[in-house]
């Protein structure tokens, strides 16, 4: 049971999830136990979580892709783009929308998977010119848009604001794929070992540039769900989310060498992020030490679990 | 007074005692084998000895003295140099600064010496026998036998008197296997001890003075090499007698694979057929185009010319799933880097080719895979716990047996097997045999690539000899020898 519990990234974080939250409560009952703080933390990392679970099945094949934060900006300032300057109804701006982040992610993919262009340098080098074309097309920020988009993030279901039902819709349902779809499955092989998997009769190479563009079109369904939530699409949107969605996803299980980690670890690991930040806005920590002590978590946790390893499994 | 002694030593793994109390002693200027099935304990010995692990229990003592080593430098520092199994070297830099890592001749001012780095590297290439490296070459450019000797001159470069090594013939061709033992005499004349560690007995018996026998972890005993027979010794390694190979053949004259006149990259000309229930050999030196020829068919390089009929029907697969799909199965040589899924569990490695067809829907069917692999584990008697053990930790013949599980699964006509019984034990190595007999009854034909003769002998039904990338003919019962396929490869 407490192997298990080590073993699994998704059980183990979910245990310092919890004992966080009870002692947070126990800390400050007035402030953290309320509907109103979880649906806040939730809604605040919807955005980064949609986009982990892209980043997660990426991390899970061996590679990652570090312009998905440029495709968040991109995708909601062309699809306010159409509407603002063109009029072009709201379905068919998102669905041109969905098909732009879905095109980067084609190029990102076919370059990386058929013309073995590092992963790390392609998507560096997408990341600037997709922010580029974000702000070619958005100039200083797009306002006043349409009512149809705007309700896409900003109304409610049951009470719950709608990011919300998107972030868990997304990892519910990669869950399921991962957990019960051959294709999905054939992730953990390309991450385990490459060659292995040529032989064994996976496409690699297509499976490869495919996971690109997933994850792509999860960055711009992010974009488009932060632009409709925001009211506005700005060029901005999505700076330093990279990162930080590559932090969640490692917090979650992943390894950068491929083949590990599980969809609700991308959302477990999003999850204590913004706990750890809401619990330092509501202990009124200055905000420069969220990032410092973010950085810190990140480490001991990598290292725990070296020493743990090391300690619990066999060597032979 | 022995050179070194290995006084009670004792190495527990989580669930696994690696060494139980085992006590040892080396002469000095003698050549001690080291034999034991994988799994015995002796790659986990010697990694004790030269400072990789550390012992729970008992010590070691180097000229009476008790050492404890914690790191590697440590034991290098008393003069102990490892050849390892699994190579350790830096494919980007050259020979020279490979074998002198981290203790390149420098100036007073730190600089490093090149000039002098490739002399005294040309000379210790010399002393082995293989000039035809520069010490300017990239490790990247060499082949897997020129890469051993590159580590084994790296381990001579520290002139050590104790050297231990762990197979280190395992890509060696006869000729190279010569001029290692020759410079293992002269260390053992100079007054070094040298442990060697083997699967291949015929070496032993060559080589070594005395020979130390572990099983499961504890010392069977140590023997003079000219008081023990082979059989004895594999008596003592594998505690049971070894029965003979099932005889007959299963040959039928129906032909599933004719390949007429194939070339590609490293090959030309390439043409044999395959029946149903035969195990064809495919023989050759290290280099000469086996695997290559192999890999082509089966679609992972590419063919530039020459047809494939595979069921009377031509064939042409411009990758892996094409074969897979048409029932075709190659199990690959290299185990560790193109076969298996190291840090998957063996219920994942078993079904990772067979998951199209028998979970046809798409749909992973999770109590299917443990079903089908666990029927699997039986079928072939894999030595582990439990399905969701990482294959990581089996031994090289479980690993071999969770591989072939995975590709019949794919329920293969044609079953290409490159080197199955590479670098596992004996027990392991007749398991494996009784199964390729057992698929050629049951209709498959096989087409089997190695480098050991004995085992092609007998265990084919006849024997196609490559070389230089080309096929220069076929030998077959009655007068299929070892001379015969030798005087054709060579």
């Amino acid at each position: 049971m407490i192997n298990k519990i080590l073993q699994d990234r998704v059980y183990s974080l979910g245990l310092v999830l919890v004992t966080t939250a009870l002692i947070t409560s126990l800390v400050f009952p007035s402030t953290f136990p309320t509907f109103e703080n979880f649906s806040q933390i939730l809604l605040n990392l919807s955005i980064d979580t949609i986009v982990a679970v892209g980043m997660m099945l990426l991390l899970i094949s061996g590679a990652f892709d570090l312009s998905v934060g440029s495709i968040v900006a991109f995708t909601g300032c062309f699809t306010a783009y159409l509407m603002h300057f063109f009029n072009i109804p709201v379905p068919l701006a998102l669905a041109a929308g969905m098909l732009s982040a879905l095109c980067i992610g084609l190029t990102n993919g076919y370059l990386i998977a058929y013309q073995n262009i590092n992963p790390m340098i392609q998507t560096l080098a997408m990341m600037g010119i997709i922010r580029g074309c974000a702000l070619l097309v958005s100039g200083a920020g797009i306002q006043n848009l349409p009512y149809w988009f705007n309700a896409i993030g900003q109304s409610k279901l049951l009470g719950i604001q709608m990011p919300i039902w998107y972030m868990l819709a997304t990892v519910g349902i990669f869950t399921f794929l991962f957990n019960k779809t051959i294709f999905f499955r054939r992730y953990y092989y390309i991450g385990g070992n490459e060659k292995a998997a040529d032989l064994s009769g996976i496409h690699v190479r297509k499976m490869k540039m495919f996971a690109f563009m997933i994850s792509a079109l999860l960055a711009g369904f992010a974009g488009i769900l932060l632009s409709s939530r925001l009211g506005a699409a700005l060029p901005t949107m999505g700076r330093g989310l990279e990162l930080r969605v590559i932090t969640a996803v490692i917090l979650g299980g992943a390894t950068l060498t491929g083949g590990y980690g599980k969809i609700p670890g991308a959302l477990l690991g999003a999850l204590f992020m913004g706990l750890i930040a809401n619990i330092m806005v509501i202990s009124r920590i200055s905000g420069y030490w969220q990032e410092i002590i973010l950085g810190l978590i990140l480490i001991a946790t990598l290292w725990l679990d070296k020493y743990l390893q090391r300690k619990y499994s066999a060597i032979s | 007074m022995p050179h070194i002694v290995l006084s009670h030593i004792t190495k527990q793994f989580p669930g696994v005692k690696a060494l139980d109390d085992v006590s040892m002693s080396i002469e000095q200027g003698e050549i001690h084998a080291l034999c034991g099935e994988n799994g015995a304990g002796k790659s986990t010995l010697m990694n004790i000895l030269s400072g990789n692990l550390q012992p729970d229990n008992g010590g070691i003592f180097l000229d009476g003295t008790n050492l404890r080593f914690s790191n590697p430098q440590q034991a290098f520092a008393h003069n102990i140099a490892i050849v390892y199994q699994h190579l350790s070297l830096v494919d980007s830099l050259s020979v020279a600064e490979n074998i002198f890592a981290n203790q390149q001749p420098v100036n007073k001012w730190g600089i490093i010496q090149f000039d002098a780095l490739n002399h005294q590297t040309s000379l210790l290439l010399k002393q082995l026998n293989i000039e035809e490296i520069s010490p300017r070459t990239l490790v990247a450019e060499l082949s897997p036998a020129q890469r051993q000797m590159v580590e084994i001159a790296k381990a001579l470069s520290k002139q050590p008197s104790i050297l231990i090594l762990d197979e280190p013939t395992a890509s060696f061709t006869d000729k190279e296997t010569r001029t290692l033992f020759d410079i293992l005499k002269t260390l053992k004349k100079g007054g070094a001890s040298i442990i060697y560690i083997s699967h291949r007995l015929e070496e032993i018996f060559v080589l070594a003075d005395r020979i130390s026998i572990l099983k499961d972890g504890k010392h069977q005993g140590t023997f003079n090499a000219s008081e023990l027979k082979k059989d004895e010794l594999i008596t003592k390694m594998v505690g049971r007698e070894l029965k003979a190979l099932r005889a007959g053949s299963t040959r039928t004259t129906e032909t599933l694979l004719v390949v007429k006149n194939i070339s590609g990259s490293r090959f030309s000309n390439v043409s044999f057929s395959l029946h149903q229930g035969e195990i064809v050999g495919l023989a050759g030196l290290i280099g000469a185009g086996r695997s290559e020829i192999a890999r082509a068919i089966f679609g992972i390089d590419k063919i530039r010319s020459g047809e494939i009929l595979f069921h009377d029907k031509p064939f042409h697969a411009d990758h892996p799933a094409a074969a897979i799909r048409e029932r075709m199965a190659y199990v690959t040589e290299d185990r560790k880097n193109q076969g298996l899924f190291q840090e998957m569990t063996i219920e994942e490695n078993i079904v990772a080719a067979s998951l199209p067809f028998v979970m046809k829907s798409g749909f992973y069917d999770r109590s299917k895979a443990r079903q089908i692999s666990a029927d699997s584990k039986n079928r072939f008697r894999m030595a582990a716990s439990d399905l969701q053990q990482r294959v990581i930790n089996l031994s090289g013949g479980n690993q071999q047996k969770v591989m072939l599980a995975k590709w019949l699964l794919t329920q293969p006509d044609v079953l290409i097997i490159d080197e199955p019984t590479h670098g596992i034990d004996i027990g392991a190595k007749y398991e494996i045999y009784e199964i390729l007999k057992t698929l050629a009854a049951e209709g498959k034909a096989i087409l089997m690539i190695s480098s050991e003769l004995p085992e092609l002998l007998g265990l084919c039904d006849r024997i196609i000899v490559v070389k230089k990338g080309t096929v220069v003919g076929e030998v077959v019962p009655p007068d299929m020898t070892e001379e015969k396929v030798i005087r054709l490869a060579t």
